[in-house]
């Protein structure tokens, strides 16, 4: 049975249907990416399954339960962790602050929060000397590292990670690319990627939305090795890459 | 120089109060973006709580102490509930005048069940106060300082070092992302309708003796703690204290070596010249560096 699994889901803004029958399945141990351009619906897709944005229609299942319609807060307690566009890291709380306080999904002390958060380091050596300063001093990439490890601190089943290439160096895009590859031994990953090189590098299964829809589905060599499909949303680069 | 410690005494005294009742208008502004015009008459009903239960019943001064400030923490509950809950996902506008209405009813509410004449309410203290050297220290001005200081340490304390005050921060920080780490919003929007109500009552409950029981009461102090804020840099925790202490020792030495019936103006002429001047307030600027 898949973890998630998404059928036929309609997300519309007022007028403006941002998502016109999306359906895609992840299965448990995977890394699934999302790609397409902006305004395609990928960052409606994940604030749809993390409770942000309210199907219109549709269904969305986790571990073939319905959480369609359930609040955020929900959600994470049932262990669906977004990391959301904007990595919207708290400004004015400091980065084992704001770590700590992606454990606000379940119960355990602050003691045992600390630590954990301690343990996070590991992951993330790059912020560890970052530990006591705010947040709004952080640069992009520390940011992204702190929004990663906080949306890991709930312990999710599936964490949603939404751009974490945007706006970042390339080498800083490598680092966070690395982390991915490393969580995805415990964590099921969805991911959302303009990016599709880095996005497709890590999945063993991509989608491509194009204005609401999936248009093609597939393993990362096959969508590859799909040349037009390649050339109009894959940046036009797959002989390169294969 | 015997005056000018007397002064400052009665200053830092009466200026405990704006600072409490401004730490409760930042505390409430800053979780939902929203300025509480009912923050003065918070301080309003506690008093007239006290005389119901100190005065009218004549209860034990701490029983009734303890019962009035559950009176604000239940009046916190029900003000989030009616008057901020139903309009939470609204621009700012229905909710300000929302909680206007709420003050003119609660306001008249009083008026009508005690009518317009002021009541009395006595000190916590039988000593009237004690002779410091050359300075007289009103026993009453004593507690009220003294609360302050215990406060501004839990204050600091509760925000700073409990995970519950990092989840309110986190909260006025950015709603939606807090929501997305499964802080639950409302409920701590609602702790802080609570905490601030009786941090409002408590500053009501400790000025009543030093001024009458009144309907007008609540808005007058209501002002000044908002100048306090505007003064201490909107928004900004110290700020409002130190701003709520400064106002209250201005006005003390406006009215002393000035003029009496202008007190109240110092106050509004300080606010005018920061507006002017320094529309930031003293802590302006680290309030602009966290938004």
């Amino acid at each position: 049975m898949p973890l998630l699994e998404i059928n036929n889901l309609v997300v519309r803004y007022g007028e403006i249907e941002a998502l016109r029958g999306v359906s895609i399945a992840v299965e448990p141990g995977q890394v699934v990416t999302l790609l397409g351009a902006n305004g395609a619906g990928k960052s409606t897709t994940l604030r749809a399954i993390s409770g942000l944005a309210k199907p219109t229609s549709g269904d969305i299942l986790f571990d073939g339960r319905s959480i369609a319609g359930l609040g955020p807060e929900a959600i994470v307690r049932l262990g669906i962790s977004h990391v959301p566009e904007g990595r919207r890291v708290f400004p004015g709380l400091t980065v084992k602050e704001n770590i700590m306080l992606g454990a606000s999904n379940r119960k355990a002390s602050a003691s045992q929060i600390s630590r954990e958060a301690d343990a996070m380091f590991d992951l993330f050596p790059d912020i560890r000397a970052f530990s006591d300063t705010l947040g709004w001093t952080l640069s992009g990439g520390q940011l992204q590292m702190v929004a990663v490890a906080r949306g890991l601190m709930a312990k999710p089943r599936l964490l949603l990670l939404d751009e974490p290439s945007l706006g970042l160096a390339p080498v800083i895009v490598q680092a966070v690319f690395r982390i991915i590859s490393q969580i995805r031994k415990d964590t099921t990953v969805l991911l959302v990627e303009q990016n599709a090189r880095m996005g497709l590098s890590v999945a063993d299964h991509g989608f491509v939305l194009e204005t609401g829809r999936i248009v093609l589905g597939g393993k990362p060599d096959e969508l590859w090795g799909n040349e037009a499909i390649a050339a109009a949303y894959l940046g036009g680069h797959a002989k390169v890459h294969a | 120089m015997d005056l000018i410690l007397q002064l400052l005494f009665t200053g830092i005294g009466i200026g405990a109060v704006y600072a409490l009742v401004a730490l409760g208008f930042v505390l409430i502004f800053r979780a939902t973006n929203v300025v509480n015009f009912a923050q003065g008459e918070f301080s309003m009903v506690a008093a007239y709580l006290m005389v119901v239960f100190a005065v009218d019943l004549g209860w034990p001064y701490w029983l009734s102490f303890l019962i009035a400030l559950a009176g604000m923490a239940l009046l916190g509950v029900i003000f989030n509930l009616g008057v901020y809950y139903p309009l939470r996902h609204r621009t700012y506008l229905p909710v300000i005048i929302a909680t206007i209405g709420a003050s003119i009813l609660l306001a008249n509410s009083v008026l009508a069940i005690y009518g317009p004449q002021p009541q009395v309410l006595q000190g916590w203290f039988e000593t009237p106060g004690i002779q410091l050297g050359p300075v007289y220290l009103d026993s009453q001005y004593l507690l009220i300082i003294g609360v302050t200081i215990l406060l501004v340490f839990f204050n600091f304390w509760f925000f700073e070092k409990t995970l519950l005050g990092k989840k309110l921060q986190a909260t006025s920080q950015d709603k939606e992302m807090a929501s997305l780490l499964g802080i639950s919003v409302s409920t701590m929007i609602m702790i802080t309708f609570i905490y601030s109500a009786v941090l409002g009552g408590l500053a009501g409950i400790l000025v009543a003796p030093v001024l009458f029981v009144s309907i007008q009461m609540g808005s007058t102090i209501a002002l000044k703690a908002f100048a306090a804020t505007i003064i201490g840099g909107f928004g900004d925790v110290a700020g409002a204290i130190i701003g709520g202490l400064a106002l209250g020792v201005i006005e003390t030495f406006g009215a002393a070596y000035i003029s009496v019936p202008y007190k109240d103006g110092f106050a509004f002429l300080v606010l005018v010249a920061f507006l002017i001047f320094r529309p930031q307030g003293i802590f302006g600027e680290r309030v602009a560096e966290k938004a």
